[in-house]
This record gives C-alpha cells, sequence and structure tokens, in this order.
C-alpha cells in the first residue's frame, strides 16, 4: 500500500450505483409480492429506466473511470487479466463483463417489463402497444430473466467479499467515499456539469417514453346513464 | 343375447354422454374463459380504485368475480386436460395434477380472497376495497406462480 489517494468514482457514479441497488432489491421484492405492489413495481421499473440512460451517457462522458472505454474488455486486456498481468485501476476486465452484464440484463428486464402483464390486473406502461401473444412471452421472459439477475447480484456480492476478506481491498468504501488509497493511477477528471446536463436530459426523456405518459389517455368510462342497466 | 344387446347398448349410451358432456377441448375453453371473464373484472376494480370511484361498478365486478370463484371451476381440469389447446394452448403446469395438496391450498386461498372482495365492495369503503384487491390479486399470484407456464 505504496500508492496514492485517489478520486475513483465520481458522486453521479456512485448516486447512480446506490440507487440502483435500492430500485433493483425494491423491484424484486414488490414484484415478488405482488398484489398493490404492482404499482410499485411499475415505477421503480421506469426509475430504473432512467438510471440505465443516465449510466449510458456518463459512460461516454463521465470522468475517468466512469467511462466505458477505460474498462471495455478488450482481448488484449482480458489477456494481460488473465496472466495475472492486469495493472489499473476502477473496474477490472472481469468486473468490467460483470458491468456490462447487468447493463444488459436490466435493459432486457426493462424492455420486456414495460410491455408485460400479468394474467391479473397489472399491465406495462407500453402494454397497449404490443398484442397479448407477444406481452406473455415478454412476460416469461421478464420472470426468466429476474432469476438469472438474482444469481448476478449474488455473484457480485460474493466478489465484494472475497475481495475484502482474501484479498485485503476494500471495494465498498471507494463506491461509498469515492476516494481509494494505495492507487497507481491518476484521479479521476472530466465529467462535469455539461455532461451532468446532457446525461440527466436522456436520463428524464427515456424514463418519459417508458412511462408511456406520452400516449394518448384512453377514453373515459361512459356516463352512468349511458351504461346499459344489464 | 337381448339383455346383452341391452347393455352394450346402454354402455355406449353412457361413455357418450360422458364424453358429450366435457370435451376436453371445451373444458380448456371454459377454463380459460372464467380467468379471462374475471381478469375484465378486476381490471374494473382497478379502475375505480386508481381514477374515478363508482361503488355500483365495484359491486358487479366483485360479485362476478365472487361468483366465478365458487363455480367449482377445478370440475374443468379433467384428466388429460393437463395439455391441449382451448382458445388457445393451456398454461397450466402439470404439477397442477400431480400437487394436489397445493393446489387446494392456493385455491381455496383464492377462494376466500373473491369472497372477502365481495363483502368489502358491498361496504363501498373505497379504501378498504383497495387493500383487498391487492390481497386477491395476491391469490391470483400465488397459484401463476406455482401452475401457470411463464412462456
Amino acid at each position: 500500500m505504496n500508492g496514492k489517494r485517489i478520486l475513483l468514482w465520481d458522486l453521479p457514479t456512485r448516486l447512480f450505483h446506490w440507487l440502483l441497488a435500492l430500485a433493483v432489491i425494491g423491484a424484486m421484492v414488490s414484484g415478488q409480492l405482488g398484489g398493490n405492489l404492482m404499482v410499485w413495481h411499475g415505477r421503480l421499473g421506469i426509475f430504473i429506466v432512467g438510471l440505465l440512460a443516465f449510466r449510458l451517457v456518463w459512460g461516454l462522458v463521465g470522468s475517468t473511470y466512469a467511462r466505458f472505454i477505460q474498462f471495455f474488455p478488450s482481448p488484449a486486456r482480458v489477456g494481460a487479466y488473465l496472466r495475472g498481468e492486469w495493472r489499473g485501476e476502477g473496474h477490472n476486465p472481469l468486473g468490467a463483463f460483470a458491468v456490462f452484464a447487468f447493463f444488459g440484463l436490466l435493459t432486457a428486464q426493462a424492455v420486456s417489463g414495460v410491455f408485460s402483464n400479468d394474467d391479473i390486473a397489472f399491465t406495462g406502461p407500453l402494454f397497449s402497444l404490443v398484442d397479448k401473444a407477444a406481452s406473455n412471452r415478454l412476460t416469461g421472459l421478464h420472470h426468466l430473466l429476474s432469476n438469472v439477475l438474482i444469481a448476478l447480484v449474488c455473484l457480485h456480492v460474493a466478489a465484494i467479499v472475497y475481495y475484502g476478506r482474501v484479498k485485503k481491498q476494500s471495494l465498498l468504501k471507494p463506491m461509498v467515499t469515492g476516494w481509494k488509497d494505495g492507487a497507481s493511477g491518476e484521479s479521476a477528471r472530466g465529467g462535469g456539469i455539461v455532461a451532468l446536463v446532457i446525461a440527466l436530459s436522456v436520463s428524464f426523456a427515456l424514463a418519459y417514453g417508458a412511462s408511456g405518459n406520452w400516449m394518448p389517455p384512453p377514453p373515459p368510462p361512459p356516463a352512468v346513464s349511458e351504461t346499459p342497466d344489464w | 343375447m337381448k339383455s346383452k344387446l341391452l347393455l352394450a347398448l346402454l354402455s355406449i349410451t353412457l361413455t357418450g354422454t360422458a364424453a358429450a358432456q366435457l370435451k376436453p377441448e371445451d373444458a380448456i375453453k371454459f377454463r380459460q374463459s372464467g380467468y379471462t371473464f374475471m381478469a375484465w373484472n378486476m381490471g374494473r376494480i382497478k379502475a375505480n380504485v386508481e381514477g374515478q370511484f363508482n361503488k355500483e361498478e365495484v359491486i358487479k365486478s366483485a360479485n362476478a368475480i365472487q361468483a366465478i370463484a365458487n363455480s367449482g371451476m377445478g370440475a374443468l381440469y379433467l384428466p388429460g386436460t393437463d395439455k391441449g389447446t382451448g382458445w388457445e394452448k393451456t398454461r397450466v403446469k402439470p404439477a397442477f395434477f400431480t400437487d394436489k395438496e397445493g393446489v387446494a391450498k392456493v385455491a381455496m386461498a383464492f377462494n376466500k380472497e373473491a369472497n372477502e372482495m365481495a363483502k368489502v365492495a358491498a361496504t363501498g369503503d373505497a379504501a378498504a376495497i383497495k387493500e383487498q384487491f391487492g390481497k386477491l390479486g395476491a391469490a391470483c399470484k400465488a397459484c401463476h406462480d406455482d401452475f401457470k407456464i411463464k412462456q
């Protein structure tokens, strides 16, 4: 530990991470319990769409270690990692695979979720854009992938515990404070206010799109006098 | 000879009627119709709980669900209807036909909540209706989780 102290994860990245963790846990619990919690499952889903959109843009215009290009698991990097020669800060190539796996899984969950239905009373916000058979297939996929997601979350937590206990390296602390001690690289740079505004704009736009609020409201139910007595 | 013929005729008639009573395809259709009709009424209660509340609408919906729940739909799960097509391919899991205890448990729980839904609807208490609607939906889900194939 003869390195220096660097800023590893910028504040937006950390906020994204913890909000996503809370939202995903909330979505898993509400989805499993069902009932009136499905309303919250839907809201959390739209919130997660916003978070993913934010991270996607932040991966392009955010600060050093948040950028996809910084940790993209290229064959050269993976090769070096497998030979034990990879040196760097932030996501290592294996961690990078986990990042993209999370990203892909959650995107699939969001897309399948907005078109889903539960054959009870819940429909995703964009359900009306597809037919029932397609919605059923997407719902099936949503259920299937939720199990894969749970497995990946467990793996993620297990890896952090392994790093802490066995490799004596706290991954948790930098994700909370942003700072890493004994680092070999430089502090993160970039990801200023302009980048933040762009990322947030895209985030809100996609969340709005997923919410279905842009669709014309359904026609109001007929007045009681127009409803036949039978 | 005569009695044998009579017996043969009788047995043909009897088995003929039994088959005519409920073809597997029809049994599956009736099942699917029941659930679909309940879904319409669940949607109606939901619309009333979330939007403009109309007590009469909720009562009609809750009574319809209660009636279907208590109609003895279990009779439609005849042997041989674990696979087949009604309005669409059945989505019942094979476990439904083997795990009698598990099915009874979720079915009884659903009936209880459906009866309670009708009772609560009659009071017109919007908050209580919303809460019971959630419980009823969860009871639907309990069976879907265990016995409905996710496509």
